[in-house]
């Protein structure tokens, strides 16, 4: 029975693709004509989102608009556009998810299911069960330090090891208010510690920038020697030749699941479709593990040197704990921290 | 002044005396016409949105009370300020010195001073910070490390993340404005007058103390004002050090209530007091000015001089040199290490030497080098548009064409109270939707930035203008020529090097402007303020260093096309006395 049932499904995704890419040849013609699109993302680092931006060109001849923000920053202007009766935004890809919740209460997203959604890995899939938005980027906030300063053996193991006084001066930040990966943080630290956990950070007066990606500037520099950084961003950095490193911590590293979505009343519906199928195709995938992204195509390898997930312990907020809650602490960061 | 003789016999006879008035009267409607458009609807559309409530648009306080609801809404009001006077002093004490040494003395190297201090004011507030914070960040900056180095201190003194560094770097990158003007003033001051103090017995220190700063006070102050201004509306610079600083400033705050939610009412009651602060200064200096008008240029040409410093000629080349170096050498430095480098904290290494980031920002970025180019024509755009509007604008004050002239020179130094950030979001509101629908267009960030510098071109025409004695227009006149022959031919050409040196003030800040424009670029229309502000969130210290570097290494040859201008119009001015 078992058996049967896998040899029903094996004909049926033998013949989905048929069908699909018939769908996705009528897609690219309507999108060919539309000649272009806006995207804004928060998703990757600057250089990550432009290599993807360049290779949906490359493949559909396609122009790309990338609009790269931190996800704050980013769903700031998409409100202010909304705010003037404007879409400029074709494909909006936040890294704060509760950006999606109120976007799609609102009824300001586009229902599009890919038809490429049976082929990432399943953990990814079907992630909003109404078909609104959909992950199209996985990373983790992790430990990282700077090698050059801190030995492994030194280096923290876990979440509360940054309170610790030695590190007094040395650690490094994002900003919640800017970025939708320390937001996630900042949620899942006070969840797991309560907010004592940043006034204690305080004392130890980290550096605090805007992106979760400028603590790998940070750490290179060498004006802080560790950090609560994006996996990504700091592998790609250290393959490179930065000195530095990622310690994955024992209680838990953050998943950060990224999804994009198609603006309600975009001017390039056809193009912003094909880029959400673009984003699940194997050559994304492999641009996205190029910059140390978790790639969401089973076939595409890990990033070298990043421990795939199975083997790590993650921690994630829900949807709903992230929609109330990073408002929330974006307030208390700033009461806390002055700013 | 002979130029103008042949001009006007050329002139045909008018017969109506009428036709000539409309034609000008035309012009000035026209002018008020435009800048109703530019400041004065933003600005209405400000004032009213914050008395209204949001979506429904009733009239409330509840504006009010959020904004000034918090302790940290409040002591970011108050750091503004305190923020505005320490960047304006220093900057005083950076500029005056220099201006004087410049126009007026004998010291060494004053055309490479003034080079200098072009470079300085070339250089974008953001970029001056991003290069601080290379020089003084607390643990990795250089400063600190050759200090460590020298010492075998465990960390060194300076520390840019703090209030004290925001106000050295605004300071260092907005003195130029002080500087500009403060040398201006002080070149139309003939020696004659300070002859006559020393005639009087008074020495040279007594003379500059007593005749020749006096002269340029109304320059000074003038300057002084601008920076206060400028410091109370940046936005770049205090996002990338107050914010690791931890402290809030109004511009910051500002940003905040833009965010999530979306709260314009708040932001537009939030900016109030700045915008009663600035209303007193203008206030006060024009009082100021006013007490003490003199026409310094007249048709005959003073002689001019320069005082003989002595030995101490070293000492101000000295001070000069150490500016330099805080706003020039240093910065330059450590920006082109980091353009070149890998990663800029491991240093000078050949290993760490790397042209990617070049290669990344023109090549492979979809976006980096059509920035510089928009950021470019859509300054050149607004300063020609700005220079001639407040030419006019001046020209009717000064004149007193019309009553109530004065309300007209109001409104073009009044976009200064509007922190660009808010500004942005007058226009944003105002001509964003429809019927205008400019919302994403190069137009909305040309007549942002027109608008924005209206007061730099203001302050400029009108001193001018009020250094020009009325006499030579008036001889146009007398001859039968109108109002605007003798703008034409008289004032303009009299006027053409101040003119320029308005433009050059214009264009080169417009191509930097970062506070409004981060809220009106669209995709298409993003300049490379933005660009390199959207790098420096992720603290790409190198590509940014990169990015700046073309835009400086572009605005080159445009700064010494206008120097060379300037130098011939000099020179012919010193030929003819």
């Amino acid at each position: 029975m078992k058996r049967l049932g896998s040899l029903a499904l094996a004909v049926a995704l033998a013949f989905l693709p048929l069908a699909a890419r018939a769908d996705l040849n009528a897609l690219t013609e309507a999108a060919k004509k539309e000649g272009e699109l806006t995207w804004y993302v928060a998703h990757y680092t600057s250089e990550g989102a432009e290599d993807l931006g360049r290779g949906f060109t490359e493949m559909y001849g396609i122009k790309v608009n990338v609009v790269r923000t931190t996800a704050q920053v980013a769903y700031q202007r998409l409100l202010q556009d909304l705010k003037n009766n404007q879409t400029i935004c074709d494909v909006f890809s936040s890294t704060d998810l509760g950006h999606y919740a109120r976007l799609k209460a609102e009824g300001r997203l586009d229902k599009y299911v890919p038809e490429n959604t049976p082929k990432i890995s399943e953990a990814f899939r079907n992630f909003d069960p109404d078909g609104y938005f959909h992950t199209t980027a996985a990373g983790m906030v992790v430990l990282t330090y700077n090698t050059a300063k801190v030995k492994p053996e030194d280096a923290p193991k876990k979440w509360e090891d940054l309170l610790d006084i030695k590190w007094k001066g040395k650690v490094s930040t994002g900003h919640p208010g800017f970025s939708g990966y320390v937001g996630t943080w900042v949620l899942s630290m006070k969840k797991l510690y309560g907010w004592q956990y940043f006034d204690k950070l305080e004392k130890n007066k980290p550096q605090i920038g805007r992106s979760i990606n400028d603590t790998v500037t940070a750490l290179n520099a060498g004006e802080r020697q560790v950090a609560a950084g994006a996996d990504g961003s700091t592998l790609f950095s250290a393959a490179r030749g930065n000195p530095l490193a990622v310690s994955y911590p024992s209680d838990g590293a953050v998943l950060i699941i990224s999804p994009s979505a198609i603006m309600k009343g975009t001017k390039h519906p056809n193009a912003a479709k094909l880029f959400m199928e673009y984003l699940y195709t194997i050559e994304a995938s492999k641009i996205n593990a190029k910059h140390f992204g978790i790639p969401l195509r089973p076939e595409v390898p890990s990033p070298p040197g990043a421990k795939p997930m199975s083997e790590i312990k993650v921690i994630r907020p829900t949807v709903a704990e992230v929609e109330k809650g990073i408002p929330e602490v974006i307030e208390q960061w700033r009461d806390t921290f002055g700013n | 002044m002979s130029v103008t003789a042949p001009a006007i016999d050329t002139m045909p006879v008018r017969p109506v005396r009428a036709s000539r008035f409309d034609s000008t009267w035309v012009l000035w409607i026209a002018i008020i016409a435009v800048l109703l458009f530019l400041v004065v609807s933003p600005f209405v559309y400000l004032v009213i949105t914050s008395f209204q409530t949001e979506r429904t648009g009733e009239f409330t306080f509840a504006n009010y009370a959020t904004a000034y609801g918090r302790a940290r809404y409040i002591d970011a009001l108050f750091n503004s300020l305190k923020l505005g006077a320490a960047s304006a002093a220093l900057a005083g004490v950076f500029a005056v010195p220099l201006a004087w040494a410049v126009a007026r003395t004998d010291m060494p190297g004053r055309g490479l001073t003034r080079m200098l201090v072009l470079a300085t004011f070339i250089t974008p507030p953001y970029t001056g910070a991003v290069a601080w914070i290379l020089l003084a960040g607390p643990n990795a900056g250089w400063l600190n490390r050759f200090y460590m180095m020298a010492t075998g201190a465990e960390a060194g003194p300076f520390n840019i993340y703090s209030f004290t560094g925001l106000a050295v770097v605004i300071a260092l990158y907005s003195f130029p404005y002080i500087f500009i003007f403060t040398t201006a003033a002080l070149e139309l001051v003939s020696s004659e007058m300070e002859d006559a103090a020393n005639i009087l017995g008074a020495g040279p220190w007594r003379t500059m103390r007593k005749v020749t700063l006096p002269l340029a006070l109304p320059a000074i102050l003038g300057g002084l004002i601008i920076c206060f201004l400028e410091a109370i509306a940046l936005f770049g610079s205090p996002a990338m050090i107050a914010i690791p600083a931890r402290f809030n400033v109004v511009t910051t705050q500002l940003f905040q209530f833009f965010g999530n939610p979306v709260r314009v009412e708040v932001a537009a009651a939030y900016a109030m007091p700045l915008l009663g602060v600035t209303i007193l200064l203008v206030l006060v200096q024009r009082l100021i000015v006013r007490r003490k008008g003199f026409v310094a240029l007249t048709g005959k040409g003073g002689e001019r001089r320069p005082i003989l410093l002595g030995r101490w000629r070293w000492v101000v080349f000295g001070y000069a040199m150490f500016v330099a170096a805080l706003a020039v050498f240093l910065p330059y430095i450590f920006l082109i290490q980091s353009a070149f480098a890998k990663a800029w904290g491991r240093g000078f290494l050949l290993d760490n030497i790397t042209f990617a980031n070049f290669r990344f920002i023109l090549f492979e970025h979809a976006t980096a080098a059509q920035s510089v180019i928009n950021s470019f024509v859509y300054a050149g755009v607004s300063a020609t548009i700005a220079v001639f509007l407040t030419l006019g604008v001046a020209y009717i004050v000064a004149r007193r064409l019309i009553p109530f002239g004065g309300v007209l020179g109001f409104l073009c130094v009044a976009p200064f109270v509007i922190p660009g950030v808010v500004l942005a979001i007058g226009f944003y509101a105002a001509y964003a939707p429809p019927p205008l629908a400019l919302y994403g267009t190069a137009l909305i960030l040309i007549l942002a930035f027109t608008t924005r510098f209206l007061p730099v071109g203001y302050v400029n025409a009108s001193a001018a203008i009020n250094s020009l004695n009325p006499e030579m227009e008036e001889a146009v006149r007398v001859l039968g020529g109108s109002r605007l022959t003798a703008l034409r031919r008289v004032v303009a050409p009299l006027l053409k090097r101040n003119l320029l040196g308005a433009w050059l003030l214009i264009f080169i800040p417009a191509t930097r402007e970062l506070s409004a424009a981060i809220f009106l670029y669209g995709p298409n229309t993003k300049v490379a303020s933005v660009m390199i502000f959207d790098m420096s969130e992720e603290g790409n210290f190198e590509r940014l260093a990169a990015l700046a570097l073309v835009l400086q290494v572009l605005t080159l040859p445009l700064l010494y096309l206008g120097q060379r201008a300037l130098g011939r119009d000099f020179m012919l001015r010193r030929n003819a006395t």
